[in-house]
């Protein structure tokens, strides 16, 4: 009678764990929020002493897990009023490391701290750190109004934060939908409205660009940019390369859990391309040689073109007007930025 | 102080609304409980489990009702003559005071059996919703510091234990009334006896609920942790009984018997049933301690895990 009982129990609780499983978002739905709704963004400066706080220093952070060394002796700062992307490919160790910043992976080794401080250390984390993990991360039965309330709750901030953050995002007119109904990129919104709940100064987030539409991108963009340029520090993770070149002032670069660039992005783009050839097209490439003298290498290419290395089209227009010979062709090359990153991260990664 | 907010842009805080100190202890403290009890509250879990816990409570009493009315007033003409010797004076144990009592505490506590399931359920998805619906790195976000968190979710079940209870009895202590005076169960209900039952249910409903947040806490997969508490407690129940009754046949000493109070489900009959559950009970103080040290355990193993396990 009780064994019956039992199995009748366990199977209808299976089933209803199974069915609120089963009820979880679907993905590809791609309604959206009309940009228009978001309000227009004009955040206020962050206080000098605040950006002694924003400092992000990552030193010697290691992390294995039984069989993997997930991140290997990373060490970098991350500064305060700059947007820092955290780039790599799929597996790098970008999550690991962004949830060991966090507290919420322990580190194998090395030390995390933001603000010189840990962040489980820290006495109101909500207020100093925004941070975004996981945009699916929502319980699915619950609106996201609600979602942003508890979160405010246990904060200890007013659940009016809640209806301002929505604002801020363009989820005001969602708000009262249920998580379920949600597409990626209003998802994607509704972490980076939580991570801005309590008005932190230090932005981190990993790959918020992730299902967003172009319209969404450009507002992400505009969002990080207007923050950082208030003096926020912003950490976030990408693994495309050009989406990071035109949004963030410096370039983490990781590969196989190791750190393998970090510099200005421009520092680093060009690193990565090298200087870059110019291609010339002229009948007379032997007195093009001789006036662009020792600096110049030229390399033949096909059809009597040449590459010149070493100096730019500028000074080779120049030295081709100096000695009034014609230039068919003046065309600088810059190597694929993209193809750079893909070999410089493919041959770290070899490595493991 | 962060900075003052150009009025309207809505991402500035206004002034001073996110401005503060460190809040006090029991401040914060009553916030995750508050923020844990949401968690719950906007979900439509609730409803399902204030239906079912009125529904078992409902069964219970119906067939409780049946058997006292069969005893107290037995079919006499169906039976033969050594039956009805002692279904009468069956009859007249039933309609004496401690006849009442037993009966009055029984129906008033009806429903417990599978009333605590649902509180041991809501202590169980307190704890795995979290990882079901991947929101544990958010609460641990806004709240570093762990055990914290796992105290305002102890704190919470605790909570809904009650709360589970207090519809169980709502519904029990309307309706027992009614019945024994339905009944003609003249003999006054020990009151003092009653209430300390009623109290103890209370208690166990509590402990039910705890041991569901240790248990989801250690197990975390949701489909896991929901089967292992429910076989814990129905399958636990079943095997106990069997294994002691072998045992008992081996070595017919009454604590062997009595033994069986280590099984959870067990311990929680005997703690409500004043005089002895079943042949050889141990006393309701043996049940409550067994009780409180599974929910004890479990919590405390809950909070040593959480600290230790990387979030992912």
């Amino acid at each position: 009678m009780v064994i019956m009982l039992g199995v009748l129990i366990i199977g209808g609780a299976v089933w209803f764990v199974r069915r609120q499983a089963a009820s979880r978002p679907p993905l590809a739905d791609r309604q959206t929020v009309p940009i228009s709704a978001a309000r227009s963004l004009a955040p206020h400066p962050v206080a000098a002493a605040a950006l002694d706080f924003g400092r992000i220093e990552v030193s010697g952070l290691t992390k294995q897990y039984p069989g993997v060394t997930a991140v290997q002796d990373l060490t970098f700062v991350v500064e305060p009023g700059s947007v820092t992307g955290f780039l790599g490919p799929n597996g790098s160790g970008k999550t690991t490391t962004l949830r060991m910043i966090l507290g919420l992976v322990a580190p194998t080794a090395g030390t995390v701290t933001i603000g010189g401080a840990r962040y489980a250390d820290l006495a109101e984390p909500v207020r100093r750190v925004g941070g975004l993990l996981d945009a699916s991360a929502a319980h699915a039965g619950r609106t996201g109004r609600d979602h942003l309330r508890i979160i405010c709750r246990a904060a200890g901030l007013p659940a009016s934060r809640a209806d301002e953050v929505l604002g801020v995002v363009g989820l005001t007119a969602a708000g009262r939908r249920k998580f379920r109904e949600y597409s990626l990129g209003m998802r994607q919104r509704l972490g980076v409205a939580a991570a801005l709940l309590g008005d932190p100064q230090v932005l981190i987030l990993d790959e918020p660009a992730n299902g967003l539409d172009p319209e969404g991108i450009r507002w992400m963009r505009g969002l990080l940019r207007a923050l950082a340029d208030a003096g926020r520090t912003i950490l976030l993770s990408s693994h495309q390369l050009a989406e990071m070149e035109l949004l963030a002032d410096d370039l983490i670069i990781i590969a196989g859990g190791r750190l393998v660039a970090h510099g200005g992005t421009a520092a680093v783009t060009s690193s990565l391309c090298g200087a870059g050839r110019t291609l010339v097209r002229t009948p007379e490439a032997a007195q093009l040689a001789a006036e662009l003298g020792a600096a110049a290498v030229l390399t033949p290419g096909a059809d009597g073109d040449v590459y010149v290395m070493g100096v730019d089209a500028v000074a080779i227009g120049d030295a081709a007007r100096r000695l009034g010979i014609p230039l068919y062709q003046l065309v600088s090359e810059r190597r694929d930025l993209e193809a750079a990153f893909l070999e410089l991260t493919a041959c770290t990664a070899a490595i493991r | 102080m962060i900075g003052s907010g150009a009025a309207g842009d809505g991402l500035a805080a206004a002034d001073g609304v996110l401005t503060s100190g460190r809040r006090p202890r029991v401040a914060r403290a009553l916030d995750l409980l508050r923020a844990e009890l949401m968690k719950i509250a906007t979900t439509s879990i609730w409803w399902i489990f204030l239906i079912g816990v009125i529904a078992v409570t409902a069964a219970a009493l119906w067939t409780s009702g049946v058997s006292h009315h069969f005893t107290l007033d037995p079919p006499l003409a169906t039976m033969g003559s050594a039956a009805r010797a002692q279904a009468i004076a069956q009859a007249a144990q039933a309609r004496t005071r401690a006849g009442a009592t037993a009966i009055t505490v029984n129906m008033i506590t009806a429903g417990q059996f599978l009333g605590v399931l649902f509180a041991l359920l809501l202590g169980v998805l307190l704890s795995t919703n979290e990882t079901a619906h991947q929101t544990a790195a958010i609460t641990f976000l806004t709240t570093p510091r762990r055990t914290l968190v796992i105290n305002a979710k102890v704190a919470a079940a605790a909570c809904f234990g009650a709360l589970c209870w207090l519809v169980s009895t709502t519904v029990t202590a309307v309706t027992t009334p009614l019945y024994l005076h339905s009944q003609h169960l003249t003999a006054g209900a020990a009151s003092g006896v009653v209430i300390r039952s009623v109290l103890l249910n209370l208690l166990i409903y509590v402990l039910w609920a705890v041991f569901g947040v240790g248990l989801g806490t250690l197990i975390r997969s949701q489909v896991a942790a929901v089967i292992a508490g429910i076989a814990c407690y129905l399958a636990g129940y079943a095997a106990v009984e069997l294994i002691f009754h072998a045992l008992y046949s081996l070595y017919p000493h009454g604590w062997v018997l009595g033994a069986a109070v280590i099984a959870p489900a067990v311990a929680g009959t005997v703690a409500i049933s004043p005089g002895h559950a079943f042949p050889h009970a141990p006393p309701q103080w043996a049940g409550i301690v067994v009780m409180a040290a599974y929910a004890l355990v479990l919590a405390v193993g809950g909070i040593a895990a959480t600290r230790r396990r990387d979030v992912v």
